[in-house]
């Protein structure tokens, strides 16, 4: 047993170099077909993380009336975080709501100027609503504006936010339904193309297995080289794509400013590299051997 | 001529044991939608035998052979092997069935990416046999065909005959009861075809049962041995020190 899985496996490496043009052939066609079906994940993954900064960002802002005090503010605060689709109240001060606007217009001089000349702080204390999710949003303005406490509200900036949340949340389901569309017609593309191309590798053996058979080889004997070889396509190909993802992903970052909502394509790669290199090794080698064992079928008359 | 008879094995001729390695029973092979390639053929080759099977394209010769080796299965009658029926033999058991068998064929069927060592080799690698048997084997075996310095030689860069000797070698390799050589010599020029007869000829010396099949009246008459006459699927002569017979 030990003996034919050796002498199978060299007798797969051996095929491998002796086919020198075949074989290049047919790994850079299952690179191809890897590598497209790796940019579709990690666009599918950049296009999650973008939705997720974009929830992370957004929230309903609650300005109260300069003369509510801070402990009937705390205790909306409270009242708020009882909600299950609340998942965060932030309290922001007037003194540190001064401070973010100053920041904010550290460069706009003829603003900073005027607060200055108003002398006395104008901003207004408020609490801000993070929901668990961007639908949810909508649910809690109403509750606010029927609430016993909407008279020491001033206002809620969740009108405003609303057509931004929305249009995002269109545009982000759009680029999803595109994207997954797209990469599954790919995929299914370029699986049909390797699975073929490697089909047509077997083939070019037809009349070695037709020796083999004569010389009282067993079909495993004769099967085990090809699944074999299928694996090494499967392997050399996942490491090629995988470079040839990191050289792509590293010429985009230099295209995507840093402070855009996609964070580092860079991180996505790194933190999924062994997830992205073990499904490609896995698809390409289960390519290799599919293909190889329906090709053979047809001459060891199975 | 002699005339094809029913129980022709019967004959009195000089075997060196009398147990048989090979038995036809009312055998016949329709392809299918076809004529029939072989019709009622009775027979028996016993073990150390020399057997020339001779006629046309189309008479049968190849499918005569086939049978044997099993690479085609009887329509009826029965075929035996060592006294073991190949009729109904399992996939399973066919590659060790061929293992008992050495064919060399007219095309060669040499493995164009190997070279002549691990073609030979091949044979045994098949069967299991561990490395250091086979490296010790394999050189043996082409010193006597002839290629002992040719080792390390690719398929395409030997001569028509040499190829054959290889495959002589990886043929013989395994130690077959049984050689069968389906028209050997159909690619080679005379000389060639002659040095090969004479390699199978000493192989039938030291005990190994050979059948061949040609149409080449030279080679059969040098042989000068059994001779097994073919025409339109049915045996219509079987000599015991034969010459090469047109029909």
């Amino acid at each position: 047993m030990f003996l034919t899985i050796s002498r199978t496996f060299k007798e797969a490496l051996k095929n491998f170099t002796r086919n020198g043009w075949l074989s290049i052939a047919t790994v850079s066609i299952l690179t191809m077909s890897l590598f497209v079906v790796s940019v579709f994940f990690v666009v599918t993954l950049a296009v999650d993380d973008v939705l997720q900064n974009v929830q992370e960002r957004v929230n309903i802002s609650i300005y109260f009336k300069p003369d509510v005090t801070i402990e009937k503010i705390n205790s909306v605060k409270a009242d708020l975080e009882k909600f299950n689709e609340v998942r965060m109240v932030s309290y922001v001060s007037k003194e540190q709501a001064l401070e973010d606007f100053k920041k904010n217009n550290a460069n706009e001089t003829v603003i900073l100027q005027s607060l200055e000349e108003i002398g006395d702080n104008p901003l207004l204390a408020s609490l801000a609503v993070k929901a668990n999710s961007a639908d949810q949003y909508q649910l809690i303005a109403e509750y606010i504006s029927k609430s016993d406490f909407n008279s020491d509200v001033s206002r809620m900036n969740y009108g405003k936010n609303k057509d931004i949340i929305d249009k995002l949340n269109g545009i982000i389901a759009m680029i999803r339904k595109i994207g997954i569309g797209l990469g599954l017609l790919f995929t299914i593309i370029s699986l049909l193309v390797t699975f073929n191309a490697i089909r047509i590798t077997i083939y070019t053996h037809k009349n070695e297995v037709e020796i083999m058979r004569l010389v009282g080889a067993s079909n495993s004997f004769i099967r085990l080289p090809f699944v074999f070889e299928g694996v090494i396509y499967g392997i050399l190909s996942s490491v090629l794509s995988m470079i040839f993802l990191f050289i792509a992903i590293k010429a985009i970052n230099i295209y995507i400013p840093s402070v855009t909502l996609v964070s580092n394509l860079m991180n996505i790669y790194s933190g999924n590299f062994w997830s992205l290199l073990g499904g490609q090794i896995l698809l390409g080698s289960l390519l290799g051997i599919i293909g190889s064992l329906i090709a053979m079928r047809k001459y060891l008359k199975v | 001529m002699v005339v094809a008879k029913k129980n022709i094995e019967t004959k009195e001729r000089p075997q060196k044991t009398q147990k048989p390695t090979i038995k036809f029973e009312g055998v016949c092979k329709i392809y299918k939608g076809n004529f029939p390639a072989l019709e009622d053929i009775n027979l028996t080759i016993c073990e150390g035998e020399f057997v020339s099977v001779v006629g046309h394209s189309g008479s049968g010769k190849s499918t005569l052979l086939k049978l044997i080796y099993a690479e085609e299965l009887p329509t009826g009658g029965e075929v035996y092997f060592n006294e073991s029926l190949l009729n109904q033999i399992s996939k399973r058991n066919l590659p060790f069935h061929r293992r008992n068998i050495g064919t060399i064929f007219q095309d060669f069927k040499l493995l164009p990416k190997k070279n002549v060592f691990e073609n030979v080799a091949y044979a045994l690698e098949v069967a299991g046999i561990l490395d250091e048997e086979i490296n010790e084997n394999v050189p043996q075996i082409l010193d006597i065909v002839g290629l002992g310095d040719k080792i390390h030689k690719y398929p395409h860069q030997l001569s028509g005959g040499e190829q054959q000797r290889v495959v002589i070698a990886r043929a013989l390799v395994h130690a077959p009861t049984l050689i069968i050589a389906d028209e050997p010599t159909g690619n080679l020029d005379p000389k060639s075809s002659l040095e090969i007869v004479d390699l199978l000829m000493k192989i039938n010396d030291l005990g190994t049962t050979v059948i061949l099949a040609s149409h080449d009246k030279d080679i059969v008459d040098k042989v000068n041995r059994r001779v097994l006459v073919l025409n339109n699927g049915k045996v219509v002569a079987d000599q015991i020190k034969g010459k090469y017979k047109s029909v």
